[in-house]
């Protein structure tokens, strides 16, 4: 069982789903991009009706490179009557792709949800969901380039220099910087040469 | 003689500010907190935020500015009629807050120019309010400039 | 704006449609939202909303902080329940740990309380915002006093009105302080007047009740389908709360309901936030009597939470352990983790990977906000314009959640 001293993984061979027994109330599986459309088919035709969540993570040293996470949610169906359902069931699909770009199919037709989360995935990771009606970028400006959750992209981003400070117009001819009340920094240094010399401040 | 008129300009001025909406995050929520009854910003003459910036006079640039906002915030600056003023309300306005990555302008003073800043993250209701008076302050005395306002 | 495409699926060839681009700046839109839309006259053919206005790349900031520190930029996600950020990422790096079970009770008691009293500010700001939207502005003077009382309890016990950053991994930031019970009592009475005040106002009002009973019908098979959850989700009738279906922090152990209804329309969803209010005001009268007893509030384990301050004076190991944890922050052993509670917008979750440094390696959001925000797509055809404010406050979208 790790713990706080067990030492940090290497990006080679990790896969974390795997390093030790589930720890929440999901069922994984990893699942292999060629396999993914006809699981995930089946899931679905299971009952697992709502897709909570795609997303994924970049194992920059790994292969494949990117996993991307499936979250599904079995609703139990409502008994007549009754508001109260029966406990859920939640699900993790792990796929790992790589490649340039990556790509995998869409799940669009099958969860109407995964529309935005796929074209989220796509502007910041840059994997392509093939079959979606209308994959751009939804996050980052359009004309955005690069995908900045990828590990090897920075964090404060690729060339940011510090854009330089605009001159202050000044429409009434009071010199920029001024404080109104005049007290400047000459002023402050005079009042306290005064008190020094044991004048009136 | 006309020094009075331009006195009295002045005074009506600091009295009636406008503030555009511009609430971006969290320090949209506090600016929100400023028009409630506790605090009451109405009392200091800004009875009402205008959406359209052609009415505003005063841009509050309330929370984290985006890459992608960022043409946004300057096309509304720039459609404000003159005299207008910009307070710059909390720590991400201000220089870019907690965020210091690919995806925040580091500072809104880099793209309109401003005449307050407001540190806190975010500030409290009395700290904008205290913006506000310094606002009033310097439109009545005419000044420009960038001072730190306590929050 | 000039630089926005506009895609094949928003113009259409035929017909006497416009494309409006509503926001990012608008007094309705809740934030910096873009409403692409696609309008014959006044009603809607098609809407696509923008999102990304407000992006500000949280999780990859908090890929290169500590623990604790990403915390901190976690938490300004849903700015207007703060809690549910810094709570639902607590009880995940908690799992990560394993320390789950020993978290102290009075801090689960606690943590329990400030998610209750979060979920009602929260609402105050969804319904003084809905009110005036559709012109009810008197509702939003009452929704935020009643909301600068909760603040005045967070500023108290945490240090900051909004962002407070008290939950931490391993417990809370220090007990509560003196005077704050007495504070919380007076909330509580305070409460069922106010309630009865916000009801009065707009439940039984015909001008909002024409505005709003049967706008924007979300069917369960749609709802599903777009993964709504949360109080819209319950306004169609589906009673999934994640409070009752996957309980964290003692959720077990207190006495609510789950209020659903069957129409689906934001009239549905606007009375059952408001039923949610005092279902979390009896959730938090039994809080109440269970913080009588004493007790820690922080996990008695060096290798995770530093010692207290006191003992560093007298103890070589607790200095040493005071000192490793803040300048190195505490290291997760590695695994994934998918952890969600019930946030005021919906099922909250955050798929967090860990590859045993002391720096989370992944931090995925589940943001309800952005699903239900989503649902617009399909809700919005067939409406008015004036229709579409509605729906939006009907669902309440954050977008420091939905961008991040």
């Amino acid at each position: 069982m790790p713990s706080t001293q067990t030492p940090p993984i290497a990006g080679a061979a990790i896969d974390p789903p795997s390093l030790r027994p589930p720890i929440d109330d999901a069922t994984i599986e990893r699942v292999e991009p060629a396999a993914l459309r006809a699981r995930l088919e089946a899931l679905k035709a299971e009952g697992y009706a709502m897709l909570l969540d795609l997303g994924a993570v970049d194992y920059l040293e790994r292969a494949p490179r990117y996993d991307v996470v499936y979250h599904l949610l079995k609703l139990p169906p409502k008994i007549a009557g009754v508001s109260e359902i029966a406990t859920p069931l939640r699900m993790r699909v792990l796929c790992g792709v790589s490649g340039d770009p990556p790509r995998l199919p869409s799940v669009m037709d099958l969860w109407k949800s995964a529309d935005w989360a796929e074209r989220e995935v796509f502007d910041l990771f840059g994997i392509v969901f093939d079959g979606h009606a209308n994959l751009r970028r939804i996050q980052m400006p359009y004309d955005w380039e690069g995908h900045p959750l990828r590990k090897d992209y920075p964090v404060r981003g690729p060339a940011r220099e510090r854009a330089p400070r605009p001159a202050f117009v000044n429409k009434n001819n009071v010199q920029a910087g001024t404080p109104p009340s005049g007290r400047t920094l000459e002023a402050l240094q005079e009042q306290v040469k005064r008190i020094r010399e044991g004048d009136a401040p | 003689m006309l020094a009075r008129l331009d006195e009295v300009a002045r005074w009506a001025q600091s009295s009636s500010v406008w503030p555009l909406t511009m609430g971006l995050a969290c320090c949209a929520i506090e600016m929100m907190t400023v028009t409630s009854a506790e605090y009451d910003i109405a009392r200091l003459g800004s009875e009402v935020f205008r959406s359209s910036p052609r009415q505003a006079d005063l841009m509050i640039v309330s929370g984290r500015v985006a890459w992608k906002m960022a043409p946004v915030v300057k096309r509304l600056y720039d459609q404000m009629a003159d005299p207008k003023w910009v307070i710059s309300m909390g720590a991400c306005a201000s220089s870019g807050g907690i965020f210091d990555n690919y995806a925040i302008v580091q500072g809104i003073d880099t793209i309109i120019p401003v005449d307050v800043y407001v540190p806190g993250c975010p500030p409290t209701p009395d700290g904008l309010l205290y913006a506000v008076n310094l606002i009033q302050q310097q439109i009545r005395e005419g000044g420009r400039g960038g001072i730190l306002a306590r929050s | 704006m000039s630089s926005q495409p506009l895609t094949p699926e928003i113009v259409s060839q035929e017909g006497n449609a416009m494309v409006l681009s509503m926001g990012p700046q608008h007094p309705s839109t809740h934030g910096v939202l873009q409403v692409m839309l696609e309008i014959e006259g006044e009603s809607i053919v098609k809407a696509e909303p923008e999102i990304g206005y407000l992006h500000t790349g949280i999780e990859k900031t908090a890929e290169n902080l500590f623990w604790s520190q990403a915390q901190t930029v976690i938490e300004r996600m849903d700015y207007l329940a703060p809690e549910s950020n810094s709570l639902c990422y607590a009880l995940a790096v908690e799992r990560l740990l394993g320390i789950t079970d020993g978290i102290p009770e009075r801090a689960c008691i606690i943590r329990v309380l400030l998610m209750e009293l979060t979920r009602i500010a929260s609402h105050c700001v969804w319904l003084g915002t809905h009110g005036i939207d559709l012109g009810a502005i008197s509702v939003f003077f009452y929704c935020f006093d009643l909301r600068e009382n909760i603040l005045d309890l967070q500023e108290s016990a945490g240090g900051a009105r909004m962002h407070p950053n008290y939950v931490r991994v391993g417990g809370l930031n220090g007990d509560l302080p003196d005077g704050y019970l007495a504070k919380l009592d007076a909330f509580i009475a305070k409460f069922p007047g106010r309630m009865r005040d916000l009801r009065g106002l707009l439940q039984a009002n015909p001008i909002f009740q024409d505005r709003t009973i049967g706008v924007g019908v979300l069917s369960p098979e749609e709802a599903v389908s777009w993964n709504v959850t949360g109080p819209s989700l319950r306004g169609s009738g589906i009673a999934y709360d994640v409070r009752k279906a996957f309980p964290y922090t003692g959720y077990d152990t207190y006495e609510f309901d789950v209020p659903t209804r069957k129409q689906g329309d934001a009239y549905a969803r606007f009375l059952v936030r408001l039923d949610e209010m005092e279902q979390s005001h009896r959730i938090i009268e039994q809080a109440r009597r269970r913080l009588d007893v004493p007790g820690a509030v922080l996990i008695d384990d060096p290798k995770v939470t530093a010692p207290p301050k006191e003992t560093i004076a007298l103890s070589m190991e607790a200095l040493i352990h005071h000192f490793k944890i803040v300048s190195e922050g505490f290291r997760v052993p590695p695994g994934d983790v998918y952890q969600a509670i019930e946030s005021p917008r919906g099922e909250l979750g955050y798929y967090v990977v860990s590859t045993g440094e002391n720096r989370p390696y992944r931090v995925r959001t589940r943001p309800p906000s952005m699903y239900n925000l989503q649902s617009v797509k399909g809700l919005a055809p067939g409406n008015l314009i004036a229709d579409l404010v509605v729906i939006l406050g009907s669902i309440d979208p954050v977008f420091g959640e939905v961008d991040r």
